[in-house]
């Protein structure tokens, strides 16, 4: 099952902090965060790589991003 | 042995009477000196610097106008060269004197200025900087992001703008807050 987080409309540290609840509340399996700004992209990548999770794909959508992380183990 | 015949670098408390200004061409400079300064026992402090000052960067360091001589000579040990050494004539202002803090659950976050610094308040985990618009901002974050407080560099040590002093002001914070 695959979640998604709207981070849309919301500064940092939110979308890095939205991102991190998640994932410690998740463990492993797919995330998709939706952000709007090239920061909360940049941080928000960095701080799930940092968790251990892979950034699977991020799409330029209409007004910001897409990203898609996972961890299977 | 001889340390204790050193002569303590303090100036007199004359509030801003004996005070004078260093300024300097960018905040690279002002970081190294203020380094350098404090790191050596002088009584100086880093301000925004006076209307009248249109040269050089947005801070300047005050300090003990009587000491002018042997504060350029150590600065110029390091080849620092300060751009104007002039007396201080009027109020300095704090170079950050907006310091904001907001929990997000088990995340506290620190903001001086336009920086901001988050940390996971059950492990001391930075997991977040942003703000500025400087260009060292991404290379501060990839320092510091995903290391533990007391392992983490600082900002001072590893940016060069006016981003990473701001940051270092709402790092020195978040090391009190956390060391309660």
């Amino acid at each position: 099952m695959c979640n998604t987080l709207d981070a849309r409309g919301l500064s940092c540290p939110q979308p890095v902090i939205m991102t991190l609840n998640e994932i410690n509340k998740v463990k492993k399996g797919e995330i998709i965060i939706m952000v709007d700004t090239d920061t909360a992209k940049e941080n928000v990548s960095r701080a799930s790589l940092a968790q251990g999770w892979t950034i699977v794909d991020t799409e330029s959508t209409e007004g910001g991003y897409k990203i898609t992380i996972r961890r299977e183990d | 042995m001889l340390n204790i015949f050193r002569r303590k670098k303090k100036g007199p408390n004359v509030g801003n009477r004996g005070r004078g200004i260093l300024v300097f061409e960018n905040t690279t400079e002002v970081i190294k000196a203020e380094s350098l300064l404090k790191g050596n026992g002088w009584d100086i402090e880093v301000k925004g610097p006076p209307p009248e000052i249109r040269s050089g960067c947005d801070l300047v360091i005050e300090f003990p106008l009587i000491e002018e001589l042997s504060v350029i000579r150590e600065l110029a040990s390091r080849n620092i060269k300060p751009v104007q050494v002039v007396p201080v004539t009027s109020v300095l202002l704090e170079p950050v004197d907006l310091l904001h803090e907001k929990e997000y659950g088990n995340y506290l976050m620190v903001r001086a200025a336009n920086m901001k610094i988050t940390v996971d308040k059950n492990t001391n985990l930075i997991v977040n900087i942003s703000g500025g618009g400087c260009p060292d901002v991404p290379y501060l974050a990839e320092k510091m992001v995903n290391k533990y407080l007391d392992d983490a560099p600082q900002p001072r040590d590893v940016g060069y703008t006016l981003c990473a002093y701001a940051l270092q002001i709402a790092y020195e914070r978040v090391i009190k807050l956390c060391s309660v």
